[in-house]
């Protein structure tokens, strides 16, 4: 005992002295008292904060920085700093990407839709589509882009291990021969399978093919939208015009939310697959940034 | 989204974008003289693993081509990384019209089939990069091609000081604030002993 105490801090040690003539269960309540004043004035300190804060649910709003504290590129400049990054990648894998922060309460409705650019950013997008050979849909799902038409075809395809595409809608006509052949253990897991509830089941196959091919989903997270918004090999000007659809369609579903909410568009901020993130200050190129015709290609 | 400061730390790595080995200004069409012809592209060729001698190459692709795609963007450079361990770590270097003198002198004879064909009105000259470090390499080319480094401003020398110093700081604050967090620790495992043994005693 006397050994093992000697190693405790003076404070403990007085704390046990004092108790050990005491020891009936009674004489607890003072002890315990003692020794909470005796604790560092620092916990008790943090103890007091955390009651008080269990009330209280913290800031309503995001916390914005001071755009002042930033460096902020052109997009010519960026692009160029960008394209050094990636140099030596494949260039249908790298693309450049958007965030977008969004100056928003932290709670009530996000931001969530769907978006086509005015030029299509995946490089291919092969789409497969299940519904009743020799119709009339399966020549429009041809004629709109689908790589893999059909029903049994499709089945035989997916059974023998050959997925050779990123995206699967169904015709409601052929939903009953879906669920047959049993595919959902092999395009479940994969988000493949057609199913009602993720609207991957339509009528008007052929539109929905077009929408998916050029379509991005794009959602609010933590006040901040992501989304790839061109390939690496995209000139200025394209990137430009994808980047001013983007921010266009993200303004007018901000205001078409509700009446109450405001949310408005904070900063905007372009970034590559491997590379970091350039805060834009809204010009296209400044003084010193390269020829627009070589911040193009490979 | 990352604070800003992060951000903006994070972001400094374009200043070793801009200086570096690597970081030059290869002879264009406007610029190109006899000695050295204009560089009209860049084919890199390694194999995925180090050994065989292909380290040297991937620093390359790693360090100076970044560099050298910031300061000549117009200039394309494909890299193709291959699981060839036994094939040619090559760099391909295309001339407009013919190549430099010290150019053909250097050249090796191996073929890289990944490189892509010239065209008319190019010449390549195809390096072999194997067992050769990254700065060697870059050397090689300077060589070849003429390029005329960028030297850092003095702007950026003192940016480029403040970033090491601060990097020296963060290892003392490391340091620092582990030391804190053992003692902090040490601290609540004597109190949890101490109490233990008030547990003990009130059970006698």
């Amino acid at each position: 005992m006397a050994s093992s105490s000697s190693l405790l801090p003076s404070v403990a040690r007085g704390i046990l002295s004092s108790c050990r003539p005491a020891l009936r269960p009674g004489s607890m309540a003072p002890f315990l008292s003692g020794f909470q004043q005796v604790r560092p004035a620092s916990q008790a300190r943090g103890k007091k904060d955390s009651t008080a804060k269990k009330g209280k649910k913290g800031p309503r709003e995001f916390k914005q920085g001071n755009l002042k504290d930033l460096e902020q590129f052109a997009l010519c400049d960026a692009m160029r700093y960008l394209r050094a990054f990636e140099v030596g990648r494949e260039p249908t894998v790298s693309k450049y990407e958007v965030h977008i922060r969004m100056k928003t309460r932290r709670d009530g409705p996000v931001i969530r839709n769907m978006l086509r650019f005015p030029h299509s950013v995946q490089t291919e997008s092969r789409i497969c589509v299940v519904c009743p050979p020799g119709t009339r849909i399966e020549k429009e799902a041809r004629a709109a882009g689908a790589v893999l038409v059909g029903e049994q075809e499709v089945f035989d395809a997916v059974k023998a291990g050959k997925i050779e595409f990123d995206r699967c809608i169904c015709h409601p006509d052929s939903l009953d021969a879906l669920n047959k052949a049993g595919l959902g253990r092999v395009l479940g897991p994969r988000g493949l399978m057609p199913s009602l509830k993720t609207g991957t089941v339509v009528e008007d196959v052929a539109s929905r093919v077009e929408m998916l091919r050029g379509g991005t989903i794009y959602r609010e997270r933590d006040a901040v939208i992501r989304v790839p918004i061109g390939q690496l090999a995209f000139s200025p000007e394209q990137l430009r015009d994808n980047l001013r659809a983007t921010i266009d369609q993200i303004k007018k579903d901000a205001a078409g939310l509700n009446d109450r909410i405001t949310k408005e568009v904070y900063e905007v901020v372009l970034s590559s697959t491997n590379g970091p993130g350039f805060s834009l200050n809204g010009e296209f190129k400044s003084d010193n940034s390269p020829d627009i015709a070589v911040l193009q290609g490979v | 989204m990352v604070n800003f400061f992060k951000r903006m730390r994070k972001l400094k790595t374009i200043l070793n974008i801009r200086i570096g080995p690597g970081a030059a200004i290869l002879p264009t069409a406007a610029s190109a003289t006899k000695e050295f012809p204009a560089i009209t592209r860049f084919h890199l060729t390694y194999a995925s693993k180090i050994y065989g001698g292909h380290q040297g190459a991937r620093h390359f692709w790693r360090n100076c081509l970044p560099r050298l795609k910031y300061h000549n963007p117009s200039i394309p450079i494909t890299v193709r990384q291959t699981t060839d361990q036994e094939g040619p770590a090559a760099l391909t270097v295309y001339f407009s019209e013919q190549p430099s003198n010290a150019a053909s002198l250097l050249a090796a004879k191996i073929t890289d089939k990944h490189a892509p064909k010239p065209s008319s009105t190019e010449q390549s000259v195809i390096l072999d990069v194997k067992n050769l470090e990254y700065k060697d390499i870059w050397k090689k080319v300077q060589n070849i091609t003429g390029a005329q480094e960028v030297a850092a401003t003095a702007e950026e020398l003192n940016q480029l000081a403040k970033l090491e110093e601060m990097s020296q700081r963060a290892v003392k604050d490391r340091e620092r604030n582990a030391a804190i967090r053992q003692a902090k620790a040490d601290h609540a495992r004597m109190l949890a002993e101490a109490k233990g043994e008030v547990e003990k005693l009130k059970q006698i």
